[in-house]
């Protein structure tokens, strides 16, 4: 469960958010969608713990995050809209930098986990710069959940991926969801939308809850509106 | 595991994938900082230092008494020590002189000893290039300090002469002039005796060639962070983002990437010395105490670190690959020169020999110039921990400032 309370966050004299507030339970899927510039990644930034709030609170399952590092890092699954791998190294590698060197606990995830139902464990040996977008995509989820978060943070997943890639993931994320994973993401596009459960549009620092399920043309007008 | 060993670990892995391309370009930089040493040791030395005065001297026809002397004053160890003279035709040593195949020429006048004998003293005419340099200097020198013992044994000579004129006892004079002469002669003959030996050199306490070697390992060193380029650049912000949120921070980030560099550095150093151990021990015998045990191996690992964290803190102001080998290039090869790595300090302004000490690369020299004299110095050490913590905290400061652009 997270829950977001009044949460603002400017730049210089820019409001990017002003007292924002949502509430995503377990079993959700929360979409955030709106226009290019809207502060989408300054929020999910935000939830994550890798950009601080100038106010506001952040709990997950009602531990308060905002001031402890640590819930963010214990809680938080984060994966940026830029793949945060290392290129240079295999996937086994950047695996067991997120795994801290635990080969127990890397080895039960790619048996089991989450990394077993992403595919990780067929890549293994090869050098993450070698691998498809969609690949590195899975691997970037795979190292977010080796810490086992409650709320799963994604900015644009399925952004620059194929068909299928994209296909994958939204099996993967419907897979996590209905295990009782609860999801935040950004997206532009309807097909990962279709995934969400609640959708809130962020339009001139605020969320305001919008109906699921709505078409492109709806969508748009929904950012037009005054 | 500590999150920052494990980050430790893999950036030592990330250093080590590298290895291949820092080896094929510390390859093309010793070429080339070699051949760039031996042209600065050549332009400052010339190839004739090492070698001898070579003199011309044109004797006059048939005058067997200045031949004997001139032969006497060959074989004196003062001239014997630096010069060889040629007897040969006037014109010949005119050309000699033009073409730089003399450095001097003594034009010996008829009745030379008559001359001397009776106190006329004939000018012996010595001729040199317009633009002398060095070996003519010397020479020059030479025939002064010559003159100056002949016209004191002179003046000794005939003051004798005069004393025992004046007394009456003439019979005694040829016995003088022997007993003046063997004087005169036994002062002149082991000069070197009455001079203190000290070799004085513009490259301080080694040799230039040893001097170039310093300053070329020390520019191989630097420069030899351009083939792994790649690996040098701060990390991208998303990972950036992540790291810091696993409490992988700056400096841990930061002290990363100077380890994983200073081990490359350290083990490139460690296959030149040994290479060096081979090719030394091949024509001089091989010498057990060449790497000069932990101490030198310890000193070595320093002056890497200390290399490894100056380059990273370019690479860190700089920002983007490009930037950061032009930036590395010029920030090396203009703080190389100011601390005197291409022209020994002695040749530059003085205003320039202030600031020399501090530099980087005048820091890097000491380390490594105790390196090869074997005499540790903890002034020495105490400035290359100085450039490693202050590059280290250069970049995390940097790395920290980067990272919170964004907050």
């Amino acid at each position: 469960m997270l829950e977001v309370t009044s949460l603002y966050k400017s730049y210089r004299n820019h409001k990017v958010l002003s007292g924002v507030s949502l509430i995503a339970p377990p079993g959700e899927c929360v979409g955030i969608v709106g226009s290019n510039g809207c502060g989408k990644t300054t929020l999910l930034s935000i939830l994550a713990g890798a950009v601080r709030a100038d106010k506001g609170s952040i709990r997950f399952h009602g531990r308060e995050a905002v001031g402890h590092p640590k819930v963010f890092y214990e809680e938080a699954a984060y994966v940026p809209q830029e793949n945060p791998l290392m290129e240079d190294l295999t996937v086994k590698d950047n695996l067991s930098l997120w795994y801290q060197g635990s080969k127990k606990r890397m080895e039960e995830d790619l048996q089991t986990g989450a990394a077993a139902m992403l595919g990780i464990g067929e890549m293994l040996k090869k050098p993450v710069r070698t691998l498809s977008g969609g690949m590195k995509k899975r691997l970037s989820i795979a190292c977010a959940l080796s810490n086992h978060g409650s709320v799963l943070i994604l900015d644009e997943p399925g952004a620059a991926l194929d068909l299928e890639c994209k296909a994958d993931i939204r099996n993967y994320l419907e897979k996590y969801r209905k295990e009782g994973g609860t999801i935040l993401l950004t997206s532009h596009e309807l097909s990962e939308l279709s995934l969400c459960t609640a959708m809130y549009v962020l339009k001139e620092g605020e969320l305001q809850k919008i109906h699921t399920g709505m078409s492109e043309q709806q969508l748009i007008e929904t950012f037009r509106k005054e | 595991m500590p999150m920052c060993l494990v980050y430790w670990r893999l950036e030592l892995k990330r250093a080590y994938q590298r290895f291949p391309q820092m080896f094929a370009g510390a390859t093309a930089l010793l070429f080339l900082a070699g051949a760039v040493a031996l042209l600065a040791g050549r332009a400052l030395y010339g190839d004739a230092a090492a070698g001898r005065i070579a003199v011309g001297v044109v004797m006059p026809k048939e005058d067997a008494l200045a031949k004997q002397m001139i032969s006497m004053v060959s074989s004196l160890d003062s001239v014997n020590s630096m010069c060889d003279l040629q007897y040969m035709e006037r014109e010949e040593g005119i050309k000699g002189l033009m073409s730089g195949r003399l450095s001097a020429v003594m034009d010996v006048p008829e009745g030379l000893i008559q001359g001397i004998m009776d106190g006329t003293n004939p000018t012996v005419r010595i001729l040199m290039p317009k633009d002398a340099w060095l070996e003519s200097r010397i020479f020059q020198e030479l025939t002064r300090a010559g003159a100056e013992i002949l016209a004191a044994s002179q003046a000794g000579i005939y003051a004798g002469n005069e004393m025992y004129l004046s007394s009456g006892r003439e019979d005694k004079i040829p016995e003088l002039e022997r007993d003046l002469n063997q004087i005169f002669l036994s002062y002149s003959l082991p000069r070197e005796d009455y001079f203190q030996h000290r070799q004085v050199s513009a490259t301080g306490d080694v040799p230039a060639l040893v001097f170039y070697g310093i300053s070329a390992y020390v520019l191989f060193l630097l420069l030899l962070a351009i083939p792994v380029s790649g690996y040098l650049l701060p990390v991208k912000p998303a990972l950036r983002q992540k790291l810091t949120l696993a409490g992988v921070g700056s400096l841990c980030r930061v002290t990363g990437r100077i380890s994983g560099l200073a081990s490359l550095l350290f083990t490139i150093s460690l296959i030149l010395g040994l290479a060096s151990w081979g090719i030394w021990g091949a024509k001089n015998g091989w010498d057990k105490d060449f790497f000069g045990g932990m101490t030198a191996l310890l000193f070595l690992l320093l002056t890497c670190l200390a290399a490894s964290a100056f380059v990273v803190l370019l690479y860190q102001a700089a920002g983007t690959l490009l930037g950061a080998i032009m930036l590395l290039f010029l920030v090396v090869t203009a703080q190389h020169f100011l601390a005197g790595g291409f022209l020994p300090l002695v040749f530059l302004p003085s205003g320039m020999r202030g600031i020399a000490s501090v530099m980087p690369s005048a820091i890097l020299m000491d380390g490594v110039k105790l390196l090869i004299t074997g005499e540790w110095s903890v002034l020495a050490a105490g400035k290359l921990v100085f450039l490693c913590l202050g590059g280290a905290l250069g970049a995390v400061i940097l790395e920290e400032w980067e990272g919170r652009k964004g907050l």
